[in-house]
């Protein structure tokens, strides 16, 4: 662990509240400045008259920014990501399935 | 302040009556439609959902109290009163139970009855002696209930209209309006200064626009009211982390985990504070017992296996990282970490 561990676990709360993300389905860690974030992706409020391959291309856009965020914030030098919903492949995101499990937690 | 005059009101407003037609059974949503449905005017409609709430939820005590204020405002001073002195007697040192209660006992012009729970008010917090003084209830010693001390008192029906406030903050706050929130929820804590959830509330907006310095006075604040309020040393702490100041950081995560000592992510955070402070041992014990809240607290493991490391403990080392990659065998980092010491 460095130094900076947390105050970055207080930067990336704080930088969770002030995005569209629903925090709430989410945990965060971070060890060494690798940052693991885990749980389910899911936006707080999306348009309910997209459809749903406009709210795929909005949840990978929101990834991808939060991703910059975080690797933006001092000290951070990794982000690994452990969803329940999204994958990262060869730096695409893929919706994938949630196990029955997932989805009861 | 009616909704029906403001576009942000108004959209809150419907967003929630969308939210009460889908989830008809949570008693929170119901409250706060309910709230929302009085300050705009609709008693009739806001009575059952209140009603509603409470049915759901016999202990809501915010409900419960906001059909009071209901009550007094449609004048139906019985039913306010019955609701009123019942909760008094389960809270007989919340101040501001008696001093509701003696405003309603003046609006039915039982003097003796308003001056004995202005006094129990008094007793209770030194905030409403300065604020009957200040209204000229309380002079020289004693309380003068004169025309002009009761026509101020008699317009004070706070507390429902501090929490639509509260709310509407919040829901701006989640929205990232945070500046706007900070109005609202400051008019909130304005109309009843005596609520530590209001002063929480208003401390985590600041700590959210980067305000630390204000986020820190209203978690003192909140803390002034309700030195049992754990959270409000947690987030006190992630502000003095911001900042830079660990010790105090550290003082307050101690707090908050004494508070709560069974929510494993404030151990976890312990943990990293006690490690930034080089206090290994600490943070070991701290990463054990989060982890014995919680087994498949991923993160603490990771850390406990790191600090492992760190104090060449390869074989718990060894054993950390074999149990997260169980869990997550797609994990990279950690396969690394244990290939290295293997």
């Amino acid at each position: 662990m460095l130094r900076e561990d947390f105050a970055i676990q207080a930067n990336i709360r704080r930088m969770l509240a002030r995005t569209d993300i629903d925090a709430s389905q989410m945990e965060f860690g971070t060890v060494k400045g690798v940052v693991y974030i885990q749980g389910t992706f899911r936006h707080s409020r999306f348009n309910p008259s997209w459809d749903s391959d406009k709210a795929n291309q909005f949840a990978v856009n929101s990834l991808y920014l939060l991703e910059k965020k975080i690797r933006r914030i001092a000290g951070v030098s990794d982000v690994i990501f452990q969803l329940n919903n999204w994958k990262k492949e060869k730096g695409h995101w893929f919706q994938v399935e949630m196990t029955k499990e997932d989805e009861t937690k | 302040m009616k909704p029906r005059g403001n576009l942000i009101y108004r959209q809150i407003l419907d967003e929630i009556g969308k939210q009460v037609q889908i989830h008809p059974n949570y008693a929170d949503l119901q409250n706060q439609f309910a709230l929302i449905l009085m300050v705009d005017g609709k008693m009739e409609r806001a009575e059952i959902h209140f009603l509603e709430a409470i049915r759901l939820n016999p202990n809501y005590r915010d409900a419960i109290l906001n059909l009071g204020f209901l009550y007094m405002e449609t004048k139906r001073w019985k039913k306010a009163e019955e609701i009123f002195l019942s909760e008094a007697k389960r809270r007989p040192r919340d101040g501001f139970l008696h001093h509701v209660l003696g405003i309603l006992y003046l609006q039915t012009g039982r003097q003796e009855e308003a001056a004995g729970r202005i006094c129990k008010a008094m007793q209770s917090h030194s905030h409403y002696r300065d604020d009957y003084r200040k209204k000229g209830v309380w002079q020289r010693g004693a309380i003068r209930l004169d025309p002009k001390a009761e026509s101020a008192l008699k317009r004070i029906h706070s507390l429902p209209y501090a929490q639509f406030h509260n709310f509407i903050g919040l829901n701006l706050a989640k929205r990232g309006k945070f500046a706007r929130a900070v109005k609202e929820l400051k008019k909130a804590e304005g109309l009843n200064p005596d609520e530590f959830i209001f002063h929480a509330n208003l401390g985590t907006v600041h700590y959210y626009q980067g305000a630390y310095s204000k986020a820190i006075q209203e978690f003192q604040k909140a803390l002034e009211i309700n030195p049992l309020y754990g959270m409000g040393y947690a987030n006190l702490s992630y502000v003095y982390g911001l900042m830079g100041r660990s010790r105090e950081a550290l003082r307050c995560m101690i707090r908050a985990v004494r508070l709560n000592p069974r929510y494993a992510d404030l151990r976890y955070n312990l943990a990293l504070l006690y490690n930034d402070r080089k206090q290994y041992r600490k943070a070991v014990s701290e990463l054990k017992k989060a982890l014995r809240i919680n087994p498949n607290y991923l993160f603490a493991r990771i850390n406990l296996g790191v600090l492992y490391e760190d104090q060449k403990r390869w074989k718990e080392a060894k054993r950390e990282y074999r149990k997260i990659l169980r869990i997550t065998p797609d994990d990279e980092h950690v396969r690394k970490r244990l290939e290295r010491i293997s």
